[in-house]
């Protein structure tokens, strides 16, 4: 009840801006990403045995299980990112769960929507290979099909888990000191196989351990001597998994030789591999059905194309022969496998065409040219999955979801491109707004004309004019599109792809960069549209860029990082590397006009150098007290405009705001006491200004905090052992020049000050602050930005566990809402309300609506070309890009003007004119003919 | 001695770590098996939250709880649920037997209060205890756009007003008109004594200038009060 009410209390405080059910999914786009998906671990399987349609299941590289609707390539459902990168997954056949195994935690999802089903997590242990139990004594088990476990990296053993609890059935111990690699089931038996090294270094012997499935115990144990070839996990292609005839193959260093054994027996088939070309890296494709028939594919990579050779196992007699090749094709390609019944099609995908041959034969079944796609334009597919479906002898169609080497995940069906994800953009670790072009251009040539006398400006002007002239024609041919369209209300479909037309400033880049080294530029104003994307170690030969960080000049980004010897310079517009001297020619900090300070955080103090670079000499340095460490440090943003040096009251006196341009906030904690303490500092002077300390506060959660104008806030997590409340804590602090009104403080009236010499206690500002308890912890916050600074700010906090952004209007978290006594009658021309211990964040202040924006490490937000908007944009695991307007679209009119009903009320106003104007007429006449009485 | 207190800390969790389950029933509100797979349950106190998602069965299992005060937090979508307090405590069984057994109790708990101001209690009882967990209220992301409607419009006081004086000014003389002679005259006597129109003032008016001579000599006449009803002489001159 008291919860309900206090929601009502939210909902009549909330003067902001929500979002509108008809800008919702227009103004604002997401990428609900997984990550690259694995290629062992992907797969189609049906939700449920009765689905008519299958889904598309993955682990991705960052341990995020996720199933993907192939018609459209939406999201249906995934889960968190899991604890490691090392991921499983797997499904039974006609099972409508699928099972996973990340780190040390084994789940099984309820397939159709993700929920869990069981969980069940190793101790000290970490599952290595994953495998279902699809038969026992040769028959198909119906329910819930078992999976086989294989623990290493601290005990190593195979465990049975029961698939409808998730309780362990047997554990088998292996105390021989192996490396487990792989376990693999035949219907009859378990193999687990494990890399045997001798203790006189050298290669690994292969060791299969043959293990009952009912009791856990070892049956049989053998080595296959493969210590020539064998040194790493790496040099094993492939141990076959739920294949009627598990094999396990292993090639040399040098790819000379391809080594087949079938699991149970001890012969070795060696084969060599083509020898027209040194080849870069040998892949094996097999059925994972059970009932399908032994035959796999050998593929062979080299430098500059790719063969493919098929086998054929006969169970018989427990052989292995060549059953046919696959010519070589230039370029790169991959090879999928799906299986219809008992027969097997390879499908062999390639970035100009899908073919698909069966592998009894080798007659192609169905070949495909893919139509291009502008977002895969020389990329390759890396790895794919396939589904085929065979009339007769000839393919009739075909579905293929590949990962391609520029990081998208898309889906050929036929010969289209059905769907692509960005997958690449999964683990953003820095992005930067940066301009368009076009404006780039005009700010250039504006500037161009500031700087040169009258006259030649003029001239200038006037040439420029003309040259924008021959846009005229197109711009009027336009016209009554975009008119037409404006009023029908269908603009938005037109005008994003006119990056142009875009009078409004929505159409903001933001360049990203990824942990993988990628960089990509997006366009937020149409729906996140890549304009383009590129590796950035095609710059870099030999750098691992693993933590790049951006800084964003005029028509260009800087990346560095620290593999990087010097950082590089890439055009924001076009992707292309801008080299060093052109770019210092184009921009280059005017460093004589201005003296800048810098300061960066060393041996737990903070400290502030003269000069663009850390010298040996500070010019300052704060040290915490004794105790206390320095978790972060948040300076109030270079650009961030005040449109009024002082707060209105009600009884139209003036508070003058404390504005000084180098306030940093610095953020420490003691773990004694459970201290947090935040320390403001001029980092001009290194003077402290303000200091406040908090008890009880778990200082193993962070403490994000944000800066700007005159105000800032952070947040706490309260710890266990505070009394007085529990949960979570936001932290508002604004400060003022004077805490009287119309008032300057000691400063007065006086022309300048300094912070640097400053005289005594002058330059300290009154600080008001209010602490508000929140329901969720906050991971991330920052302020929204417009071009005047005129529109009422809001403060943008991500919350990680809900998976949401949330912008609380200034309003709500203004420290001068009176404490304890309703506010007075001008307190509230302000704005101000009654203090509430707690903010309940509003649905409908959540700028992310329905979507779920998983794992957002920063959220950096840009002025647009209109003062009312501010434009956002959410990066880390998931991309998410909106625009907010805290005090109302003033300045535009929005979806809710009805254009049609105005000009349906003109032209009725129209038709009434014409109807009276006569009788006005009549009238005007009688009265001046009649005689008045 | 730090050293010693950690390598404690595994065993006493291990030694104490109870387990519980949270529920969400099934309510004319919601019902449960509706919700997103990324529902999920919290619990706080110190370091790291621990965290569940929801099951098939509509719940959330909470294994390895150590002994502890905990804030129960749902994360849904679509719906709001209401804060708990967790307590996992250590009792003897029996009492002075050295026996100690997990307790699990659950209340309300409310955002911005004491910790130790609880709420309803939400059950209690040892490991394994079912903990059910109501959902509140619907999410509603989205604002309604006020779009035009002419009953809104009309809602507006200051087009009533304006509505009203204007059927006063047009409409009365037409209806004064289309009266028959018989009413009309009664209601013009009505209007001269002061029942309708600024009948109030009226009769405070007259009580002021109430004249005790003129009343002690027998005079019948109603006073001259200064409210002569001025629209009516106009709508008769209109007719």
């Amino acid at each position: 009840m008291r919860v309900n009410a206090a929601l009502a209390f939210a909902v009549c405080l909330a003067p902001a801006a929500a979002i509108f059910q008809d800008d919702a999914y227009h103004i604002d786009f997401h990428y609900a990403l997984l990550g690259y998906p694995k290629s062992e671990a992907t797969f189609f399987h049906k939700p449920y045995a009765a689905s008519k349609a299958s889904l598309l299941y993955t682990v991705s590289e960052n341990g995020t299980i996720g199933a993907i609707n192939p018609k459209d390539g939406a999201l249906v459902w995934r889960s968190d990112r899991g604890i490691s990168g090392n991921g499983h997954l797997r499904a039974g056949e006609d099972q409508d769960m699928v099972i996973s195994a990340v780190g040390n935690r084994i789940a099984a999802w309820s397939a159709s929507d993700g929920r869990i089903v069981w969980e069940h997590s190793i101790d000290g242990a970490i599952a290595e290979d994953l495998e279902i139990l699809e038969q026992e004594d040769g028959i198909s088990n119906s329910d819930a099909k078992d999976a086989i476990v294989l623990v290493a990296h601290g005990s190593s053993g195979v465990k049975r888990l029961d698939g409808k609890t998730g309780r362990v059935k047997w554990t088998f111990d292996d105390t021989s000191g192996d490396i487990p690699f792989q376990t693999s089931s035949s219907p009859t038996t378990i193999y687990y196989i494990s890399l045997h090294s001798p203790l006189l270094g050298g290669g690994s012997k292969i060791r299969v351990t043959s293990l009952s499935p009912i009791t856990g115990k070892k049956l049989d144990s053998y080595t296959l001597s493969s210590e020539g070839e064998v040194y790493t996990k790496e040099n094993i292609l492939f141990a076959g998994a739920n294949t009627a005839a598990p094999i396990l193959a292993w090639t040399d260093k040098a790819h000379k030789v391809l080594k087949v054994n079938i699991i149970g027996t001890k012969g070795v088939s060696i084969f060599n591999t083509p020898t027209s070309e040194s080849i870069e890296s040998i892949i094996l494709h097999a059925p994972r059905k059970v009932n399908s028939l032994p035959h796999f594919l050998a593929e062979y990579q080299t430098a500059t194309g790719h063969s493919a050779e098929v086998y054929h196992v006969d169970l018989k007699t427990n052989a292995v022969s060549q059953a046919y090749k696959l010519p070589p094709l230039k370029g790169r390609g991959t090879f999928a496998t799906s299986t219809t019944d008992a027969n097997v099609y390879f499908t062999r995908i390639t970035s100009d065409e899908v073919s698909v041959v069966a592998s009894v034969t080798d007659g192609v079944l169905g070949k495909w040219a893919v139509n291009g796609s502008p977002s895969l334009t020389g990329a390759y597919p890396v790895h794919g999955v396939a589904e085929v479906v065979v009339k007769g002898n000839s393919a009739s169609a075909i579905r293929s979801a590949a990962l391609f080497s520029n990081g998208q995940w898309a889906l050929i069906r036929n010969s289209e491109i059905a769907w692509n994800r960005p997958e690449f953009l999964s683990g953003t670790i820095s992005a930067v707004w940066a301009q368009l072009p076009e404006e780039e251009s005009l700010a250039q040539q504006l500037e161009e004309e500031h700087h040169q006398d009258v006259f030649s400006a003029y001239i200038h002007r006037v040439q420029r004019h003309l040259r924008d002239l021959e846009h005229f024609p197109a711009w009027l041919q336009n016209l009554p599109n975009r008119i037409l369209g404006s009023v029908t209300g269908q603009s938005d479909s037109s005008t994003i792809e006119e990056i142009q037309h875009d009078t409004f400033g929505f159409h903001k880049l933001v360049i990203s960069a990824t942990e993988k080294g990628r960089l990509s530029a997006l366009d937020v104003g149409s729906q996140g549209k890549i304009v383009w994307s590129i590796d950035l170690h095609q710059f870099a030969p030999g750098a691992a860029i693993t933590r790049p960080s951006l800084k964003a000049f005029r028509g260009f980004v800087e990346v560095k990082d620290p593999s990087l010897t010097s950082p590089l310079f890439i055009n924001s517009t076009t992707g292309s590397q801008v080299f060093s001297e052109q770019a210092h020619n184009q921009w280059l900090p005017s460093l004589d006009q201005e003296t800048l300070v810098t300061y960066k955080l060393s041996e737990g103090e903070l400290q502030g150098f003269l000069g663009t670079e850390p010298t040996t000499q500070p010019v300052w340095i704060f040290t915490p007290p004794p105790g206390e460490k320095i978790v972060r440090y948040t300076a109030r943003p270079a650009k961030d405009p005040v449109a009024s040096i002082g707060k209105v009251l009600g009884d139209r006196r003036v508070l003058y705001k404390y504005l000084n341009p180098n306030l940093v906030l610095v953020t420490a904690v003691a773990e004694a006491g459970r201290r947090a303490s935040v320390y403001l500092v001029d980092s001009a002077s290194g003077q402290l200004l303000h200091a406040a300390s908090h008890y009880g506060v778990d200082v193993s959660r962070s403490i994000p905090s944000t800066f700007s104008e005159n105000w800032f806030s952070y947040s706490l997590t309260l710890d266990s052992a505070s009394k007085a409340s529990r949960g979570h804590q936001l932290v508002v602090s604004e400060l003022f020049e004077s805490p009287l009104p119309d008032d300057r403080g000691p400063l007065g009236d006086s022309a300048n000050s300094s912070t640097v010499l400053p005289t005594g206690e002058a330059a300290k500002p009154h600080v008001i602050s209010q602490s508000f308890q929140i329901p969720e912890e906050i991971s991330h916050m920052t302020v929204t930005q417009t071009r005047q600074g005129i529109t009422s700010r809001e403060l943008i906090v991500t919350l990680p566990s809900s998976n949401s952004i949330v912008g609380i209007p200034r309003g709500v978290i203004d420290p001068r809402r009176p404490v304890g006594r309703d506010a007075t009658a001008q307190e509230q021309s302000e704005g101000l309300v009654k203090y509430a211990p707690m903010i309940l964040f509003d649905p409908k202040w959540h700028l992310n609506h329905e979507y779920e924006v998983a794992g957002i490490k920063n959220v950096i937000t840009s002025e647009s070309g209109l003062e009312s908007t501010s434009l956002v944009f959410a990066y880390g695991k998931d991309i998410f890009g909106t625009r907010v307007a805290p005090s109302f679209t003033f300045d535009v009119l929005g979806n809710g003007f009805n254009k049609k009903q105005m000009l349906l009320t003109v032209a009725a106003l129209f038709v009434g004119v014409l109807f009276v104007a006569p009788l006005v007429r009549r009238k005007q006449i009688n009265s001046l003919w009649t005689v008045p009485q | 001695m730090r050293t010693s207190i950690f390598a404690l800390a595994p065993l006493a969790s291990a030694a104490s770590a109870a387990r519980f389950i949270l529920h969400i029933p099934n309510t004319p509100l919601v019902n449960p098996s509706s919700l997103l797979s990324t529902t999920h349950a919290t619990l706080q106190s110190s370091g790291a939250p621990l965290d569940s998602y929801i099951t098939r069965s509509n719940s959330f299992n909470f294994n390895n709880v150590s002994v502890g005060s905990y804030l129960a937090t749902i994360h849904s979508r679509d719906y709001a649920f209401e804060p708990l307090r967790i307590d996992v405590t250590l009792e003897e069984v029996v009492e002075g037997s050295g026996d100690q057994r997990e307790k699990v109790a659950a209340w309300q708990t409310f955002i911005g209060n004491e910790w130790d101001n609880k709420g309803e209690s939400r059950g209690e009882g040892g490991n394994g205890l079912v903990i059910e967990a109501q959902p509140r209220i619907p999410k509603v992301y989205y604002q309604e756009r006020a779009g035009f409607s002419p009953l809104s419009f009309l809602k507006n006081p200051m087009i009533l007003m304006g509505l009203f004086t204007l059927i006063m000014v047009f409409g009365m003389p037409y209806l004064m008109d289309n009266m028959d002679p018989e009413t009309k005259a009664e209601f013009e006597e009505m209007q001269k004594k002061g029942v309708m129109g600024s009948g109030n003032t009226n009769t405070a008016q007259q009580i002021q200038n109430f004249d005790l001579a003129s009343w002690m000599a027998g005079k019948t006449d109603t006073p001259p009060s200064g409210t002569s009803p001025a629209p009516q002489s106009q709508g008769k001159k209109r007719g």
